[in-house]
């Protein structure tokens, strides 16, 4: 047992392909050229390449909401989730409903709904496309199978609560699609449809526009109000009652 | 400020890993088994650079990927810090496994016996039975004369090949999905696949480190893993086919060696005549 040392060594030729290529020099040889191809991809990449274009088509509808309005009853919440998964739930919601029970109105209620942003930073934010504008609508939605879970777009919303939402039974996020993809309903959603949150909202207060809204920082000005009731009382229209941002 | 999502913003190194393992492969030297007097050497250090690469890579990789599962079930999200932490350590690991994989494959390419020693033979239940029976205490059983790896063990390697093979493919499918748009009916088969496949692997690797590292007796081989050598005593009791085989080997080249001494001989003699 002398213990000779046979070793397999990187000079030697070893078996051939085709011939004239040792194995060895054929694997040394994928392994340099992948590398090269990868940091050559890399460099080109970033030198050759224009800068990327964040262009994204308007969506083709809205929702106007007016907190003004709102009874803060939820039935739009439960609409929303009976429609889109077949269950009341008020965390599969994708529009929420925001109470402040120390507040004084009309800021002690707040409808959260996505405003399907012109520049939407929930698709930006998105890593895998998952969250993307539909190509026929514009309506900015999740192709919940491309969802890796990265909660990007919950953090990118620039509106507390996030309007991209995370759906923790299917383990994706989700958000206002204008119902387009309420599968449990049996109406046609979407901009050419209806909108559940918006045929049971008891108050008027959801209504839906394909005018892209007057907007400011935080949100649409929206007036739902003048040519109401509630104008008798004082609180119809804008100018009146100081507007209110929906 | 959200930390950046490393699959997004280093996605290359995932690229350039696996080429680097089969560079790093192909200008390996490696040295096969062979007994050094009293002690022999078992695993040479690209075994245990490929090992502990891919070992530990995975136990990261289940570790942070598992977290991730427990991370996507609160109903009430934060804000997405956590999970992206959990993605970062994932993505750092997927480029070590990636490397150790891809390093033990091409190694395995350069030198196909280091494959055929994992697979199991004919003799695989029949050893698998004696070696468990002689473990738990059935007295009729005697260790069988194990090559250098156990029957049960290449049993676990096809079982841990499959799982890595599976995990790869799906993972670099997910990771494209980061550049290229990859079918959303593509990407709905490939992450609950990946996620089986994460099952296989904790179903290999829990018994692997129970029976290589936890269970008394596992000391000599996981001191090897570090060390490249086991005792001679320690082969014979537990790998007698084995080491009947380095013995062959060992007889073989020292016939060899005489051979050629005496061809030498013969050579010197002509030119001094």
């Amino acid at each position: 047992m002398t213990g000779k040392a046979k070793t397999d060594s990187p000079g030697s030729s070893g078996p051939t392909v085709g011939g004239t290529l040792s194995r060895r020099e054929f694997v040394t040889g994928l392994g340099g050229v992948g590398i090269g191809a990868v940091l050559g991809g890399m460099f080109l990449g970033t030198v050759l390449l224009p800068d990327k274009v964040f262009a994204i088509q308007a969506s083709s509808g809205y929702l106007l909401v007016d907190t003004k309005k709102c009874a803060g009853c939820q039935s739009c919440m439960m609409a929303c989730s009976l429609t889109h998964h077949g269950e009341t739930n008020q965390s599969l919601s994708r529009i929420q409903i925001t109470q402040d029970p120390f507040a004084k109105f009309p800021d002690d209620i707040e409808i959260a709904q996505c405003r399907q942003c012109a520049y939407p930073s929930c698709v930006a934010a998105c890593p895998t496309g998952a969250m993307h504008a539909d190509p026929k609508t514009g309506v900015r939605t999740v192709d919940e199978s491309k969802c890796i879970g990265c909660e990007r777009c919950v953090n990118a919303c620039p509106f507390t609560p996030s309007r991209a939402l995370w759906n923790f039974e299917e383990k994706h996020a989700q958000k206002c699609d204008l119902c387009e993809g309420a599968k449990f309903w049996d109406e046609v959603g979407g901009p050419e449809g209806k909108r559940a949150c918006e045929e049971v909202c008891p108050m008027g207060a959801i209504k839906f526009t394909k005018d892209l809204p007057q907007q400011s920082a935080t949100g649409y000005e929206t007036d739902l109000r003048t040519g109401t009731a509630w104008d008798t009382l004082g609180f119809g229209g804008a100018l009146k009652s100081g507007g209110h941002l929906g | 400020m959200p930390v950046k999502l490393l699959f997004d913003s280093a996605t290359w190194l995932v690229w350039l890993a696996p080429f680097a393992g089969i560079l790093a492969a192909g200008v390996t030297k490696r040295q096969d088994p062979r007994i050094e007097g009293d002690r022999v050497l078992r695993h040479d250090t690209a075994a245990i650079v490929e090992h502990w690469t891919h070992g530990i890579a995975t136990a990261v990789l289940l570790v942070s990927g598992i977290t991730l599962g427990v991370l996507f079930v609160p109903a009430l999200v934060g804000g997405g810090q956590p999970v992206w932490v959990a993605m970062n350590i994932h993505f750092v690991a997927v480029v070590v496994f990636l490397f150790g994989t891809f390093y033990y494959g091409a190694n395995t390419v350069l030198a196909l016996k280091r494959l055929r020693e994992h697979l199991p033979t004919s003799d695989a239940l029949t050893y698998t039975k004696r070696h468990y029976g002689l473990l738990l205490g059935f007295k009729k059983f005697t260790m069988p004369p194990e090559r250098k790896y156990f029957e049960s063990e290449k049993m676990a390697f096809i079982l841990a090949a499959v799982a890595t093979i599976t995990i790869i493919v799906t993972g670099l499918l997910k990771v494209a999905a980061h550049g290229i748009n990859v079918p959303a009916g593509l990407m709905t088969v490939v992450t609950p696949v990946h996620d089986v496949a994460t099952l296989v692997m904790l179903a290999f690797i829990l018994p692997h480190i129970l029976f290589a590292a936890v269970l008394p007796g596992s000391g000599p081989i996981l001191r090897s893993m570090f060390t490249g050598h086991v005792s001679l005593e320690y082969a014979k009791h537990e790998h007698a086919g084995w080491v009947a085989e380095l013995e062959q080997v060992d007889a073989s080249a020292d016939r060899s060696t005489g051979d050629s001494d005496d061809d030498q001989a013969v050579a010197t003699n002509k030119n001094a005549a």
